[in-house]
C-alpha cells in the first residue's frame, strides 16, 4: 500500500519552481504484483519536457509496468510520480482523471474497439474533457468532431474514417491509436511497445509519427522498444531496464557493446531492423506488389504534405 | 518400439508403457460402468410385463386423426382466443414476454456479475460473489418447479407461466451475459480508462460495443428455448396452450390432442430454424 492518504499541495513538491523542472519525476517506484512477482525495484527518473525516451530492455524487465505506472493504469507498490508539479499517485477519482487526460497512450495491441468506425475510436480520446451525459447521447460536440478529422489527417487516413477498426491493417491501427492520443492534446505520450507487432517498414512509419508529435508538437514522448537501432534512431535518450531497476540511461550513441551486453545478457546479439531505404525492391511487373508499396510509401510521407 | 528408448538410456514414453489391455485403469474404468449399470438396473426395477401395445396403437391411430373442432369457438362463451390456435399465438407471446421480463432484469444485473467489471475494491467484488451465487441458484431451481411455485402465489394461468419463466431465465441469461462481459478484450477498456475517462464512459464505449453481438445472440437462443417451453408450462399450471393439451389427454381426447402437439411442433420448428439462422448472421 502507498504511503498515508495526505495531499501534498504542488507547491511543496517543487521546491524551486524558477528552475527547469522535469515535466515527470519518478521517485523509487516499485510494484510487487499480488503473485509476488517483483516487477519494478526502485526506479528514480527524472524525464524533461520534449524529450523522446526510449525504454529498452529484456521482456519482463519491468517496461510495460513502469510505463503503466506512470497513469496508474497499474498501481505502484511504493513510490510517487510527480506529473507536472502535480502527485500523481496521490491522486483519486476525478483529480486522477484530470492527469490522465493529458497523458496519451497507445500499445502494442494497439486497444482499438475493433467493431466501432474508426472515427468512433478516435473521437474516444476526447472522454476525459466529456461528461458523461454528452457520453450517453453519443452526441459529440463539434469542435471534437473536427479535431478528430484533423487528427485522422494528420496521421494519414481519413479516408478509412468510416471503415470499421478492425478492417485496417496493424500499421494503420496504430495511426488510429496515435490519432485517439492526440484527441486528448497529451503533454506526456506513453508508447507501450508500439511497433512490436508490425513489420520493420509499419514500425519506422509509426515511429515516425511519434517523433513527429515530439519534434513538432513539443509533445514528451516515453517509449518503449525491442529494437535498439529504432532507440538510437529516434531517441534522444535511452533508459535500459534489467530486472526491474535502471540498467543504464543516457544517449543513445552511448550504448556500445559492451552495454549491449550489460543489459541484453551475455549472449546477446544485437539485431538490426532495416533503415527504411533499404526496403526491398519489388520484382518487375509484379502489379500488386508495386501498389502495395506505393500505398506505404504514401503511409510514410511526412503529414500535413499534399497526397 | 519401447527397446529404442532404453537402448538410448531415455525414459520410455508412457504411451508406450502402458497398452490398453495391461492398463489397470482402464479395467477400472470398465468395472465401475458395467457395477453401476448393474446397480442401476436393479433398483429402478423396470417392469414392462403391464405394457399394452394394441391400446397404445389405437391411441396413436386417435393421435393423427385429428380433430379439428378445437380451432373454432366452441360456443357463445368461447371467443378466438380460447381456440388451439389463439392459445398458440398467446403461449408463443407468453416466452416472449417472459425472455423481454428475463432480460431487463439480467442486464443490469450481468455487470454486478462480471468479474473484470468488479473487481477493485471488496465492496464490488463481494457484490460480484453475491450476484453469481445468486444467478447459480436461481439457474439450478427447474423452471417447472418455479412455475408451480408461482402458481401458488397468482393461482393457474399465465401470471405463473410469465413469471415463473422470467424468473428461471434471469439465472441462465444473468450467467451468460456475465460471461460474455468477462470474455471481452481487455485492451480497449484500457486504453479508455488511460484517456481520462469515468468508468461508465469506459463501459459505454470500451465494453458495450464488444458485447452488443453476444448479448443478442444469447437473447435469441432464450426466446428461441423459451417458446419450446412455454407449452410445456402449462401442463403445471402456467398457462397457455399447454393447459388444454393437459386437459385433452386427461380427459382421453387424443383427436384433440394429437392437433395440439402438431401445432406445438410446427411453431418450435420455425422458431428453432429462425433463431438459427439469425445467430449464424450474429457470428
Amino acid at each position: 500500500m502507498r504511503g498515508p492518504p495526505v495531499k501534498t499541495p504542488a507547491a511543496f513538491c517543487v521546491p524551486y519552481p524558477a528552475r527547469v523542472v522535469a515535466l515527470l519525476s519518478l521517485k523509487d517506484i516499485t510494484k510487487v504484483y499480488p503473485n509476488g512477482t517483483r516487477a519494478l525495484g526502485g526506479i528514480t527518473l527524472d524525464i524533461n519536457k520534449g524529450e523522446f525516451v526510449v525504454l529498452i530492455g529484456l521482456s519482463g524487465s519491468g517496461k510495460s509496468t513502469l510505463l503503466r505506472c506512470i497513469n496508474r493504469l497499474v498501481e505502484p507498490t511504493t513510490g510517487t510520480v510527480v506529473f507536472d508539479g502535480i502527485d500523481v499517485t496521490a491522486a483519486t477519482g476525478a483529480e486522477l482523471r484530470r492527469i490522465r487526460r493529458r497523458i496519451g497512450m497507445i500499445f502494442q495491441q494497439f486497444n482499438l474497439v475493433r467493431t466501432s468506425s474508426v472515427f468512433a475510436n478516435v473521437l474516444s480520446g476526447r472522454l476525459g474533457y466529456r461528461s458523461t451525459w454528452r457520453t450517453l447521447s453519443f452526441r459529440p460536440t463539434r469542435g471534437d468532431v473536427e479535431q478528430a478529422f484533423d487528427n485522422l489527417g494528420r496521421v494519414g487516413i481519413i479516408e478509412k474514417a468510416y471503415s470499421r477498426a478492425d478492417a485496417l491493417s496493424g500499421g494503420q491501427q496504430q495511426r488510429v491509436g496515435i490519432a485517439r492520443a492526440l484527441m486528448q492534446r497529451p503533454d506526456l505520450m506513453l508508447a507501450d511497445e508500439p511497433v512490436a507487432s508490425l513489420d520493420p517498414a509499419t514500425s519506422h512509419s509509426v515511429m515516425k509519427y511519434l517523433e513527429e508529435i515530439n519534434k513538432r508538437d513539443g509533445i514528451t514522448v516515453i517509449c518503449s522498444l525491442h529494437f535498439l537501432s529504432l532507440a538510437r534512431r529516434y531517441g534522444t535518450r535511452v533508459v535500459a531496464l534489467k530486472g526491474g531497476v535502471v540498467a543504464f540511461d543516457g544517449g543513445p550513441a552511448e550504448i556500445d557493446e559492451r552495454r549491449f551486453r550489460e543489459i541484453y545478457g551475455e549472449d546477446a546479439v544485437e539485431v538490426e531492423i532495416g533503415p527504411e531505404r533499404s526496403r526491398p525492391q519489388p520484382p518487375p511487373g509484379n502489379e500488386a506488389a508495386l501498389r502495395m508499396l506505393a500505398e506505404e510509401a504514401d503511409a510514410m510521407l511526412p503529414p500535413g504534405s499534399e497526397r | 518400439m519401447a527397446e529404442y528408448f532404453t537402448a538410448r538410456g531415455l525414459p520410455v514414453p508412457v504411451e508406450l508403457r502402458r497398452t490398453p489391455l495391461t492398463d489397470w485403469r482402464r479395467w477400472t474404468a470398465l468395472g465401475i460402468t458395467l457395477l453401476t449399470l448393474y446397480v442401476g438396473f436393479r433398483i429402478i426395477a423396470i417392469d414392462t410385463s403391464r405394457s399394452n401395445p394394441a391400446y397404445a396403437f389405437g391411441v396413436v391411430a386417435k393421435l393423427v386423426q385429428w380433430d379439428f373442432s378445437i380451432l373454432s369457438p366452441q360456443n357463445e362463451f368461447e371467443t378466438f382466443w380460447d381456440t388451439a390456435g389463439g392459445l398458440m399465438i398467446v403461449t408463443i407471446f407468453l416466452g416472449i414476454v417472459a425472455t423481454a421480463i428475463a432480460t431487463a432484469i439480467a442486464l443490469p444485473l450481468a455487470f454486478l456479475g462480471a468479474r473484470n467489471i468488479m473487481t477493485g475494491n471488496p465492496v464490488t467484488a463481494a457484490i460480484y460473489a453475491v450476484v453469481r451465487v445468486v444467478f447459480t441458484i436461481i439457474r439450478s431451481i427447474d423452471v417447472l418447479i418455479v412455475v408451480i411455485v408461482f402458481a401458488i402465489l397468482f393461482q393457474l394461468g399465465s401470471a405463473a407461466g410469465v413469471f415463473g419463466l422470467a424468473f428461471h431465465n434471469i439465472g441462465v441469461l444473468g450467467k451468460l451475459y456475465s460471461e460474455a462481459i468477462e470474455g471481452i478484450d481487455p485492451g480497449p477498456p484500457e486504453a479508455i480508462t488511460a484517456t481520462g475517462a469515468n468508468r461508465l464512459q469506459v463501459i459505454l464505449t470500451a465494453v458495450l460495443p464488444q458485447i452488443f453481438n453476444p448479448f443478442v445472440s444469447f437473447t435469441i437462443y432464450r426466446l428461441d428455448a423459451n417458446v419450446r417451453l412455454a407449452p410445456i408450462i402449462g401442463f403445471v399450471g402456467g398457462g397457455g396452450i399447454g393447459q388444454i393439451l393437459f386437459q385433452t389427454i386427461n380427459l382421453l381426447q387424443y383427436q384433440k390432442a394429437g392437433l395440439i402437439i402438431f401445432l406445438i411442433v410446427v411453431t418450435v420448428a420455425v422458431m428453432d430454424f429462425g433463431s438459427a439462422q439469425i445467430r449464424k448472421r450474429l457470428g
